[in-house]
């Protein structure tokens, strides 16, 4: 589960992103996060991968209390998390097979296990035949689901993703969604940062709205209210 | 808890520096010439100083019987020099042997020294070396006051005057290598920055999926380990070929100036340049991962 319980953030300069935020996102719920620019979205996601620190508040996601965890365990709890961004941060000097398989390699796998799961991946996100290939070989779309694949490659409880379907076009947007819901029905947390107002009243899923760093809108089965 | 293989940071180095093949070879580039100019210096460095010694060995006097004297009065001049105090050493050479080692250090010459052997024109002479430089006036005045002994050669001042300049040249150069030493470090950290920059993004993916610095780090170190050692061995063979080059040409247009041949500082070039070169790539990457170690 995420909890934030009073989290507040404000940024040195003063610029208060985030205040009194008070949300439950219970394992295995599918969850998109919408609202304009500059909302705290972006606040919101760097808070969740423990980049940022809250201010005041605090702010739990499974075992790990991200307003106590030391330095040195942060990157085991980002173990837990599977990332996936609009510009897909995907590793362009290695080939697909090899981006996957780093995601294991950073956590110790053997060399066997990866080897056996990779493939199961890939295939997953139906990209077997091209796993030789780089990523600037690769549409839009199919970086996005080898960034996908990247964020499966250790059974992470939760998957982010950060405006997934902001640079691919129209027609492979749906099909990344369509993986993400596929994720979610294995049981896995999802939560999607988007703008697209067609995507998020296609599915019907909770949508928490947030405006000016409060949140001002959450519900199940709610629609992109953009006059929010 | 699961352990890294030793295997897979290599590898994943290795494939590191093939694929960023131009930032490897500015690195690899940028530290052969700082080697090699650092080299090139301290070479000369150290002939200038075997040079300096050459001359610096003038605690030497040179006592030159006179043409003809008997060996009885040539044993009667050893028998007085052991008597006298401020002597270290006594070495008699003959006009025979004189001329012998004249003969072999001009050995290209040798049929002069053929034609001449019959009327030997050298003196016998004793080469003195002595201990104390302040009482050696006085040591000359009683050379020269023995019999037949024709003339005594002594160049104290000189040697002086040349041990204060080495000792000031020393410490130029001393200085003036540490100062290229320190320059090319942070040319060397520079070239190396750009490449790591140039894959930031990379470093911040690695953060995202749960990477720990150690994890991060350990690669781009050992890049920068190899891009040391590839450096200093072809640092060496340039440094190797350039000195040879030197050596051979010095030694056949001017005799006069000593050369040590490669071979005499062979093992330090090749223990400097793989310290210097390796002990910069690690620096060079470590300071450029450093910004990017946050959590």
């Amino acid at each position: 589960m995420i909890e934030f319980r009073d989290v507040s953030k404000i940024y040195p300069n003063g610029t208060v992103a985030l205040e009194n935020i008070n949300l439950k996102i219970e394992d295995g719920e599918f969850v998109f996060i919408v609202g304009a620019s500059g909302a705290g979205k972006s606040t919101l996601m760097h808070l969740l991968l423990r980049e940022e620190k809250v201010t005041s508040g605090k702010l739990l996601v499974g075992d790990y209390d991200l307003t106590k965890i030391p330095n040195f365990k942060i990157p085991y709890y980002r173990r837990q998390l599977g990332m996936v961004f609009q510009d897909f941060k995907l590793f362009e000097k290695k080939t697909v097979y090899e981006n996957v398989a780093f995601a294991m390699q950073v956590i110790g796998e053997p060399a066997k296990v990866i080897k056996r799961r990779v493939p199961t991946i890939l295939s997953i996100v139906g990209l077997v035949d091209k796993y030789k290939n780089f990523p600037t070989e690769l549409s839009g779309g199919e970086q996005q689901r080898v960034a996908l694949a990247r964020a499966l490659a250790n059974n992470p409880r939760i998957i982010i993703a950060d405006e997934p379907t902001a640079n691919i076009d129209p027609k492979m947007k749906m099909e990344i969604m369509n993986l993400l819901m596929k994720i979610n029905s294995k049981g896995k947390t999802v939560i999607v940062v988007t703008h697209e107002k067609n995507i998020v009243d296609y599915f019907q899923k909770r949508v928490i709205t947030i405006q000016n760093g409060h949140v001002v809108d959450d519900r199940v089965g709610g629609m992109y209210d953009e006059t929010v | 808890m699961r352990r890294y293989s030793v295997t897979y940071f290599l590898s994943q180095s290795l494939k590191g520096l093939w694929r960023n093949g131009l930032m490897t070879l500015a690195a690899v580039t940028v530290l052969l010439s700082c080697l090699v100019l650092m080299g090139s210096f301290a070479s000369l460095v150290y002939n200038v100083n075997v040079n300096i010694e050459e001359v610096a060995k003038l605690n030497e006097i040179i006592v030159i019987v006179d043409y003809g004297a008997s060996d009885e009065e040539v044993a009667e001049i050893a028998k007085q020099l052991d008597s006298l105090p401020n002597i270290s050493s006594i070495e008699y050479v003959s006009k025979e042997e004189g001329l012998e080692s004249e003969s072999q250090r001009y050995e290209e010459y040798s049929y002069i020294f053929e034609e001449i052997a019959d009327e030997n024109p050298l003196p016998d002479v004793f080469k003195i070396t002595y201990e104390d430089n302040s009482r050696v006036a006085n040591l000359v005045y009683q050379l020269n006051q023995i019999d037949h002994v024709r003339k005594v050669n002594n160049r104290t001042d000189i040697a002086n005057d040349i041990e204060s300049i080495k000792s000031g040249v020393s410490f130029i150069f001393i200085w003036f290598l540490a100062i290229l030493f320190v320059i090319s470090i942070f040319i060397i950290i520079n070239t190396i920055k750009i490449g790591v920059e140039s894959r930031s993004r990379e470093i911040t993916a690695m953060r995202y999926i749960g990477a720990t610095n150690f994890f991060m780090m350990t690669p781009f170190i050992l890049e920068g380990v190899f891009i040391g050692l590839i450096s200093a061995v072809i640092a060496f063979l340039v440094q190797n070929g350039l000195y040879t080059y030197i050596y051979n040409m010095m030694s056949n247009n001017y005799k006069m100036i000593a050369i040590a041949p490669f071979v005499s500082i062979e093992r330090f070039v090749v223990l400097g340049f793989l310290g210097i070169g390796v002990f910069a790539g690690m620096l060079g990457s470590a300071i450029s991962l450093r910004r990017y170690m946050k959590v």
